[in-house]
């Protein structure tokens, strides 16, 4: 035992609070004492012991309840419950909900030195074990998620996460998309201190303003139609971890307000009213808009802005950092070769010569799926530049007459895009279609366009 | 002499001796258990003893359901007592327990004045057993009373004995980081024992 356990006795007798306290207190652990199930709770709002004697019969909060209590609050708590003769039974229900032991009033001194010792190391272990679970948790994480980095400009956003992650600050990331915006994100909550808790991402650009909102918030049974029954929003399953808003630059002014509210008053109501529900967590925004423009045109709003913004990593376009192309051509070869058991070795000089010259405007996401489709592709031992000279052909291939009707509307969005500066709403509004159909249009036209590495 | 001073009892031995501890006998204890008390905590401990005269049984200390003495409330008692030296050891022939346990060899108050033990549960028919037995009891409480916790050194006397056969493979002495600790405790106690005067 480097540290003291630190015990709580919880007993509405003082003279066997006390007196136990007394003993343990001498046999080195470091003791509280609460005279009610009530007391011992307000106790656990200021902190956590790591050994809980409860004794069962208590008048209003008996030892079982306060037993559940506890194991909201701190599942891995270690209790051993205080039983009188003759109500043994109770105390074997309470080992089911969880107790580690039981001792019957009066204890044999032996027998409570026994089972004190034995919970204490028991517990000791487990702490150990915890911090080894998460070392282990770390590398393979590290291992899984890692992030490609060749470039300067990668380092620097590496260097960027390892000084932001610690923090609880909301944190914007920017860049076009593909660039591993996403893989940011995960990283730096990997790297915090609510790596344990969860990492919820939504994605804003792709659903509509009031499903959304439902997503988020949550809703009571009834709180619309088809709301039959109660639904615990994001908000409340990011608490103690991570919420990560993937495209917030698409979302409504309206939603810009409800978040704000969330953010600054740490709690919420699901749709449909209800009690608040605090919820706490750690806030990363990742568009590929500039959100500094949408301002400008009023359609972000500057509190918000400043809100998600505490601390900003900008992700380069792959073009801007080609360097960065061997070592992610390399990653991803490795990955789809594990994948399909292939043992591809790598790449011909020439064609790692075109994956560099390309300009992939899919980035990362592009050059990710055309290895993919290569190493299914590829018989021999190396890619040669046959194997991805289709990359060429269709950089060519839109500028000529026999385009499809899709290849059209393709282009014709595009063009419309282009004039709105990217604004999804407003090309929307030009095209006559609604906001979610133009999403769900370019993620499509996105995906195949990645997927064949066609470009325009 | 000091008419205002506390009223010393009249039974104790030697009241000119400045005592660090008062031993108490309780009811019918053979001399000679008082003395091994008295002599090897003076000598293991180092701390001057005073055996005071048998007192009468603690009648409100007795517990009939369970046939035991409450060590709880005997210390309670002497360590109310007014005058005498700093820490008081009762000694008793009957059983103790405390609320919670169901028996003690011993009991003291961590770091306070009062404790008491309990030769019932010590005795052996070779008297030296019996007698070494009660000495490590004796010490391993007043080591309570001079602020020392349970030491999880094998041979060391203030580790808990969880029954009379760990008691027997105890030696009647401290590890060096226990003795260490006893012997600076002391020092401060009786240095501010000389700086009060
Ligand atoms: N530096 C990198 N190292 C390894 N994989 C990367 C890197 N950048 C991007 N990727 C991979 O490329 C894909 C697209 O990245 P993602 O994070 O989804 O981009 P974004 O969120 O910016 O659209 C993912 O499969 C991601 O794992
Ligand atoms: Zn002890
Ligand atoms: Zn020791």
């Amino acid at each position: 035992m480097a540290q003291a356990m630190q015990v709580l006795v919880v007993d509405d007798e003082e003279t066997i609070c006390l007196s136990l306290a007394a003993w343990l207190f001498k046999a080195g652990y470091r003791v509280e004492t609460a005279g009610s199930g009530q007391e011992a709770l307000t106790q656990l709002k200021q902190r956590l012991f790591d050994i809980y004697l409860l004794d069962i019969k208590m008048p209003s909060m008996d030892g079982l309840e306060l037993l559940a209590e506890i194991k909201a609050l701190q599942p891995d708590a270690a209790a051993i419950m205080i039983t009188a003769h003759g109500s043994i039974q109770t105390a074997v229900a309470s080992m089911k909900k969880g107790a580690v032991d039981y001792l019957c009033k009066p204890f044999d001194p032996d027998e409570l030195s026994l089972v004190m010792e034995r919970v204490a190391a028991t517990k000791a272990l487990k702490d150990e074990n915890e911090v080894l679970r998460m070392q282990l948790m770390e590398q393979q994480a590290a291992f899984l998620e890692g992030i490609v980095a060749q470039s300067a400009a990668m380092h620097a956003v590496l260097a960027d996460i390892e000084e932001m992650a610690p923090s609880n600050a909301a944190v914007l990331i920017t860049g076009e998309t593909g660039v591993g915006k996403d893989l940011v994100a995960r990283m730096i909550h990997l790297r915090s201190r609510q790596a344990q808790g969860p990492f919820i991402a939504v994605n804003c650009g792709a659903q509509t303003e009031s499903l959304l909102e439902s997503e988020l918030f949550g809703h009571e049974r009834g709180a619309f139609t088809g709301a039959v029954k109660a639904r615990r929003g994001l908000l409340e399953m990011a608490d103690g971890g991570t919420l990560f808003l993937d495209e917030i630059g698409e979302i409504t002014q309206k939603m810009q307000v409800a978040l704000l509210r969330v953010l600054e008053d740490k709690h919420f109501q699901r749709l449909g009213g209800g009690h608040p529900i605090d919820t706490q967590f750690r806030l990363i925004c990742a568009t590929h808009r500039d959100l500094l423009q949408l301002r400008r045109e009023e359609l972000f709003r500057e509190d918000f802005f400043y809100r998600i913004n505490v601390f900003s990593i900008h992700v380069p376009p792959l073009r801007q950092r080609r360097e960065d192309i061997p070592v992610l051509a390399d990653f991803f070869l490795q990955k789809y070769n594990q994948e399909t058991g292939k043992r591809i070795e790598g790449f011909t000089q020439n064609a790692m010569a075109a994956l560099c010259a390309y300009p992939w405007p899919g980035n990362a996401r592009e050059l990710r799926n055309v290895v993919e489709r290569v190493v299914v592709l590829t018989r021999g031992r190396m890619i040669g530049a046959a194997e991805i000279a289709f990359l060429e052909k269709s950089a060519d291939a839109c500028d000529s007459d026999g385009l499809t009707l899709k290849a059209l509307e393709q282009r014709h969005i595009n063009s419309v895009l282009a004039a709105c500066e990217g604004n999804i709403t407003h090309a929307a509004k030009r095209l006559g279609i609604d906001r979610v159909t133009l999403s769900r249009k370019l993620k499509r036209y996105q995906a195949s366009l990645a997927a064949s590495g066609e470009i325009k | 002499m000091d008419p205002a001073g506390p009223p010393l009892s009249s039974e104790v031995v030697d009241p000119h001796e400045p005592a660090h501890l008062d031993l108490i006998p309780f009811g019918i204890i053979e001399p000679m258990i008082s003395s091994v008390v008295a002599a090897n905590i003076q000598a293991v401990v180092g701390l001057f003893v005073r055996t005071h005269p048998p007192s009468e049984l603690p009648a409100d200390a007795f517990i009939t359901m369970r046939n035991q003495y409450d060590a709880a409330k005997i210390i309670h008692t002497i360590g109310q007592a007014d005058g005498g030296a700093p820490f008081k050891l009762g000694l008793i022939a009957h059983d103790l327990c405390i609320p919670i346990l169901t028996y003690v060899y011993g009991e003291s108050q961590m770091g306070g004045s009062a404790a008491v033990i309990s030769t019932a549960r010590l005795f052996d028919t070779r008297q030296e057993i019996f007698y070494q037995r009660i000495a490590k009891v004796a010490v391993h409480e007043t080591g309570h009373l001079v602020g020392l916790a349970h030491c999880r050194q094998i041979d060391c006397l203030m580790r808990f004995s969880r029954d009379i056969e760990q008691l027997d493979r105890l030696p009647l002495l401290f590890c060096s980081v226990c003795e260490y600790e006893i012997a600076r405790q002391i020092k401060r106690f009786i240095n501010m024992g000389t700086a009060g005067k």
